[in-house]
């Protein structure tokens, strides 16, 4: 063996395994060359044993020549490698290609009533306030529910709650959610913070605006120096969280027997923006709830001094305020529950 | 109250356009629910001057007139009145008018003569009461002039808060006007001519009972001719909303809405004996009254009376046998005060509430009868003319002195958060006439009436106000607090926010509750809320048998059913117990819309009754029908099961921290399926009672009784402690094993008969501490079992906290729970 032999030896297998990778059909073909090849027991290191057999002079000059052969064909490896990988992958995803055009599968989701959304959009807003929920019962009695809120039996004021009565002495379905307001005094001391959501109860009609059965959300809030202007103010920040920023909102006598001074709050038309239309009967308005100072009298029934005490109160419909918000027009869906009004809650 | 514009001028000047005016009587507290227009009615209504009235050639009862229109041609009209003459001005309808009935008048032939419009009746027109004539219109009337430039008015519909009856009125709205306007109130009322011999030769009145009749004012007008009033007078009642009746009648309603004093008349003829008695009728006594109805009058019922028998229903409604007739010659006139609620129990009693009792109701001043019956034979004089006899009849002619009320203008600004001097207080309140001085010593300011009045010593700087009489709203500080603001304008308080501190954190009684609805809301359930009040039908039907299992510190479904005494309905008239009959309908609603599939539920109420006390207890209700799992283009639908309501229960009681719910099986529910019907408990991390209730398919026979057009409705009730007003756990979170869990499957052959809950409850048993979960995942029965058996294939998962599990460890556990299960189920292992 002589030097030689050996170059021309280290061409010949470096020609022929150049020739077979470039012709490697696939990965594994691929691999079983490379372990032909460059493995332990491979052509390359066959063709290397041919060292032992030079002559010593020789020997140093082998790994000019070998090494170059190695790294030419490592290198056409991991080019065919590529290639071959690139191939495949190519292939997969040719063949894994679906229609992306159909629709997706349904992922389920109901909705909250939007009464009972009504009511936590509330309360949420004036928990940042400070409000505490509290509840009170829907079966009442007529001193809770009428009397200590300042409306005696033959009032003429009972005629703004048209009440159902139950076959209970003295008790009746709660026409407001007032009533709370007095439980609330009765069981907890000034400062007073409270907002009452709940069910209620009214004699009349159903139709697009009315229900016999519906929701409110009575607000108390009772301290020392508790004035009509933080209800105004309070008000207003309730009517821009629910309404938007900007919207302008009207503060206007109003009458209720358990607030005095009293007031109703509007504000500015959401449909017409204050222009005037049908929806708001022409005035640019609608108003969406009722409110006041507690009345002296009862602050007493409640237990607490009106010398030293004064705050105010505030009633508004849940559903109102989202039939104003979405734009729904008839009170009756609230209670039909048909699906295709209650899903567009989702 | 309607209450025309030109009526209210009369009263009081004011130059403000109709929408300003609503707006700023609004801000007063009055508030305009609506501004009509009145005019647009009479579309091509013009005035005529009639130029001559001719028999009509072909017809006997008709004439042919022509008619001056201002410009243009004179018109050929055929009417069929007889009240008409040359040189009177009459309302023309020309062709193309549309008439309030909607009647359209075209230029058509009558009886061979065309007719180029039409002459138009008061009636026709809604403008008077009168349909036997044309309308005569004032002479001074110009022709073709727009009947609207003439009639055209502006109503206001004002909304007058109970407290102030007093605005009740055009008088009293005119009050309110001029407080915008600053212009002065010009009051209408005047002394009448007094003609005649002294009443009290003609009349005696005895009021038995003051106490429902604190003042009762009579006046005697002789000689009357009973007509139609003015036409003026007509429109003006009409636009008002009040029909017109008689000159005589007219008066008395006039009366009632210019200065809201409710007036009656009587025929002095049907009065015997001259002497009119006011007392409580006796027990079987009967009236017929002026809506010709005989009525039974109950001794807590005020009449009027006389020496025979009662003459009316006081303040409420007139006897028939002594109204106004055409042929009244003498008139006796009535203005009385009466007890508001008595009156008001009255009304409601007969379910007769009028105008004038709703006023009653109110409250009036005493003054108000001296003026109205003033008022009242003024005006009957003037539209019916007859002799006003000297004097009134007065049962408490003492009129009382005006009121005072003592406030502090510190207090006032504290309360409304708003700095206003007390010399500008004290001129806000003059402008409503009320005056105020300062207070001396020993006045006391009255801060609570009522049962328990409150009155405090005056401080220094306190004012005394002096009340109008007919402010009869105004009583303690917090009223005049209320005028202060209310005068001074509303608008004017600086809104604020509160500065002081919040009371103390609390917890909502509502966040257990809103978790639930949370949680449903995300397993795809939509939120039903229906009605509590039901019929007793849907109470009777859908009652749970046997006594009611509420979680732990929940209330007890029970007691007897609560019934509306006055309902608005048979179908809402008794309180519910159970959420599932309401729940139902909502179903049937929904399939009746083509909704099928269905997955609801609902958070409420059921209510009873222990002897005289009430109970209210929540309740989670679910209902499933359909299809729970929709089609996708790839997969198929999937109908609701018995599976899908444990599901979502299941992850409910993972929510609340709760145990495994466990599933006893329920065969005797009447509503539900026995086969396909279970109880439900889970228990709270201390072993309470966490959640209790019962599920199950609806009976088959109930589905089809109730008419509910699905082929299952799957239905839970359930009771959640907490669900009245508690808090959702907090998670305590658990360490995260690194050892890997060991799977085993375990394929259990038991009798058909038992439950797969059986053979769980014998693997968690005997498995020990080492066993993380077991997990139904197959069922089958058939070849190579024997005909009763079943085999239930459970998945095992074994772990440990500190190491990784061997064989070794495992495959004893597993023989225990082979042995287990065979000593108490005769389970066999299948391999």
């Amino acid at each position: 063996m002589s030097l030689a032999d050996l170059t021309r030896d280290l061409e010949a297998l470096r020609d022929d395994a150049l020739a077979a990778i470039a012709a490697a059909p696939d990965p594994a073909a691929l691999q079983a060359l490379e372990v032909d090849i460059l493995g332990k027991k491979g052509r390359l290191t066959a063709v290397s044993r041919g060292i032992g057999a030079l002559p010593a002079e020789d020997r140093p000059r082998v790994g000019a020549l070998a090494n170059p052969v190695r790294t030419a064909i490592e290198a056409a490896f991991r080019e065919r490698a590529e290639v071959l990988g690139a191939d495949a992958l190519r292939a997969r995803l040719a063949a894994e290609a679906i229609d992306v055009t159909t629709p997706g599968r349904p992922i389920a989701r109901g909705a909250r009533h939007p009464s009972i959304e009504g009511m936590a959009e509330i309360a949420e807003i004036f928990g940042r306030f400070g409000f505490v929920v509290h509840e009170s019962p829907e079966i009442e009695d007529d001193v809770t529910n009428f009397q200590k809120l300042n409306i005696p039996p033959d009032h003429p004021a009972r005629d703004l709650w048209d009440t159902l009565y139950v076959d209970l002495p003295g008790h009746l379905l709660r026409t407001h959610t007032s009533p709370g307001q007095i439980r609330v005094m009765e069981s907890s001391r000034p400062p007073i913070r409270a907002l009452l959501p709940g069910r209620c109860f009214r004699y009349e009609a159903v139709d697009a605006s009315h229900g016999f059965e519906f929701f409110q959300v009575e607000g108390l809030m009772v301290d020392e120096g508790t004035t009509m202007g933080d209800l105004r103010g309070l008000l207003d920040a309730f009517a821009h969280a629910m309404f938007g920023a900007g919207r302008k909102t009207r503060f206007r006598p109003g009458y209720y027997p358990f607030t005095e001074p009293s007031v109703a709050f509007d504000v500015e038309c959401l449909v017409c923006g204050g222009g005037g239309c049908p929806a708001c009967g022409r005035t640019g308005w609608m108003t969406i709830l009722g409110a006041g100072m507690v009345h002296p009298v009862v602050l007493r029934n409640g237990g607490l001094d009106p010398e030293r005490y004064q705050g105010f109160a505030f009633g508004m419909g849940p559903e109102r305020i989202k039939m104003l918000k979405h734009g729904i027009t008839d009170l009756r869906l609230f209670m039909d529950n048909d699906l295709r009004f209650l899903e567009q809650f989702r | 109250m309607r209450v025309p514009l030109s009526w209210l001028r009369e009263y009081v000047e004011f130059d403000l356009e109709p929408d300003r005016l609503a707006d700023r009587l609004t801000m007063l507290g009055m508030e305009v629910k609506g501004v009509e227009r009145r005019g647009g009615q009479w579309q091509d209504v013009v005035v005529g001057e009639l130029l001559a009235v001719e028999p009509h050639p072909q017809a006997d009862r008709l004439s042919l007139t022509r008619v001056a229109v201002g410009a243009g041609e004179p018109l050929e009209i055929v009417c069929g009145a007889t009240n008409i003459a040359p040189g009177q001005r009459v309302p023309v309808a020309l062709p193309g008018a549309v008439l309030p009935d909607g009647r359209r008048i075209e230029r058509t032939a009558k009886m061979g003569v065309v007719s180029n419009g039409m002459l138009c009746s008061g009636d026709e027109l809604g403008l008077t009461g009168d349909a036997d004539g044309i309308l005569i219109l004032p002479p001074d009337a110009p022709p073709g002039t727009p009947l609207a430039e003439l009639f055209g008015d502006v109503v206001l519909d004002v909304d007058v808060k109970p407290n102030r009856g007093d605005a009740l009125s055009i008088v009293g709205l005119a009050r309110e006007i001029s407080v915008i306007s600053g212009a002065p109130l010009r009051w209408p009322v005047g002394e009448p001519l007094e003609a005649g011999p002294p009443v009290a030769e003609r009349l005696t009145v005895d009021v038995r009972d003051p106490d429902l009749c604190p003042r009762f004012v009579a006046r005697w007008v002789g000689g009357v001719r009973i007509g139609p009033s003015p036409d003026r007078v007509q429109a003006r009642l009409l636009a008002a909303g009040m029909r017109p009746v008689s000159n005589v009648v007219d008066a008395s309603n006039y009366v009632m809405l210019e200065l809201g004093k409710p007036i009656h008349t009587f025929d002095a003829a049907a009065v015997r004996g001259g002497r009119i008695i006011v007392r409580r009728a006796t027990a079987g006594e009967r009236i017929v009254t002026l809506d010709h109805v005989e009525r039974e009058l109950t001794p807590d019922t005020l009449v009027i009376a006389d020496s025979e028998g009662p003459l009316g229903i006081a303040g409420v409604i007139g006897g028939e046998a002594s109204e106004i007739r055409p042929q009244t010659t003498d008139v006796i006139i009535e203005s009385a005060i009466f007890d508001p609620v008595s009156i008001r129990r009255t009304g409601q009693r007969y379910s007769l509430r009028s105008e004038a009792s709703l006023r009653f109701e109110k409250g009036q001043e005493t003054r108000l009868a001296r003026i109205g019956a003033d008022r009242c034979a003024e005006l009957v004089l003037e539209w019916a003319g007859g002799t006003l006899s000297a004097g009134r009849v007065d049962s408490a002619p003492t009129e009382p002195v005006e009121t005072e009320v003592a406030f502090r203008p510190s207090r006032v600004g504290r309360l409304l958060g708003l700095e206003l001097d007390p010399d500008e207080q004290r001129f806000v309140l003059a402008k409503v006439g009320v005056v105020t001085r300062p207070a001396g010593p020993g006045v006391t300011i009255p801060v609570a009436e009522g049962a328990q009045p409150l009155e405090v010593g005056a401080t220094d700087g306190a004012l005394v106000a002096t009340i109008p009489t007919w402010r009869r709203d105004l009583v303690v500080e917090a009223d005049i607090a209320e005028e202060i603001a209310r005068i001074h304008g509303y608008e004017t308080i600086p809104p604020t926010l509160p500065d002081t501190p919040p009371p103390p954190w609390q917890p909502s009684p509502l966040e257990l509750r809103d978790g639930v609805r949370e949680t449903l809301v995300g397993a795809g359930l939509f939120e039903a809320v229906t009605h509590a009040l039901v019929s007793p039908r849907h109470v009777q039907t859908f009652a749970w048998s046997g006594p009611d299992e509420p979680a732990a510190g929940e209330v007890a479904a029970g007691g007897r059913p609560i019934a509306v005494l006055n309902p608005i309905s048979p179908e809402h008239s008794v309180l519910r117990q159970g959420l599932l009959a309401s729940l139902a309908d909502i179903v049937a609603g929904n399939v009746r819309q083509g909704r099928t599939d269905l997955a609801l539920f609902e958070v409420g109420k059921g209510y009873g009754a222990d002897g005289e006390t009430a109970r209210e207890w929540w309740r989670l209700a679910i209902g499933l029908a359909g299809d729970f799992e929709p089609a996708a283009w790839n997969r198929p639908a999937r109908a609701a099961d018995l599976d899908d309501v444990k599901g979502i229960i299941e992850l409910l009681a993972a929510r609340l921290r709760l145990s495994r719910p466990e599933w006893i099986p329920l065969t005797d529910e009447p509503i539900l399926h026995p086969g396909r019907s279970a109880r439900v408990r889970a228990l709270g991390p201390d072993g309470s009672l966490g959640l209790a209730g019962r599920l199950g398919e609806l009976h088959p026979a109930l589905v089809e009784r109730w008419d509910l057009r699905v082929e299952r409705l799957i239905v839970a009730e359930v009771s959640i402690a907490g669900l009245s007003a508690g808090r959702l756990p907090v998670v305590r979170v658990a360490p995260i094993v690194r050892h890997p869990a060991v799977e085993r499957d375990l394929a259990v052959v038991v009798p058909a008969a038992v439950p797969a809950a059986a053979v769980d409850a014998i693997i968690r048993e005997a498995a020990g501490p080492l066993l993380v979960d077991v997990r139904l995942f197959d069922a089958y029965r058939g070849a190579p079992l024997g005909p009763g058996e079943k085999s239930l294939a459970e998945r095992l998962l074994f772990q440990a906290p500190d190491r990784t599990l061997t064989d070794a460890e495992i495959d004893p556990i597993l023989e225990a729970i082979a042995a287990a299960l065979a000593t108490a189920l005769g389970a066999r292992l299948r391999t």
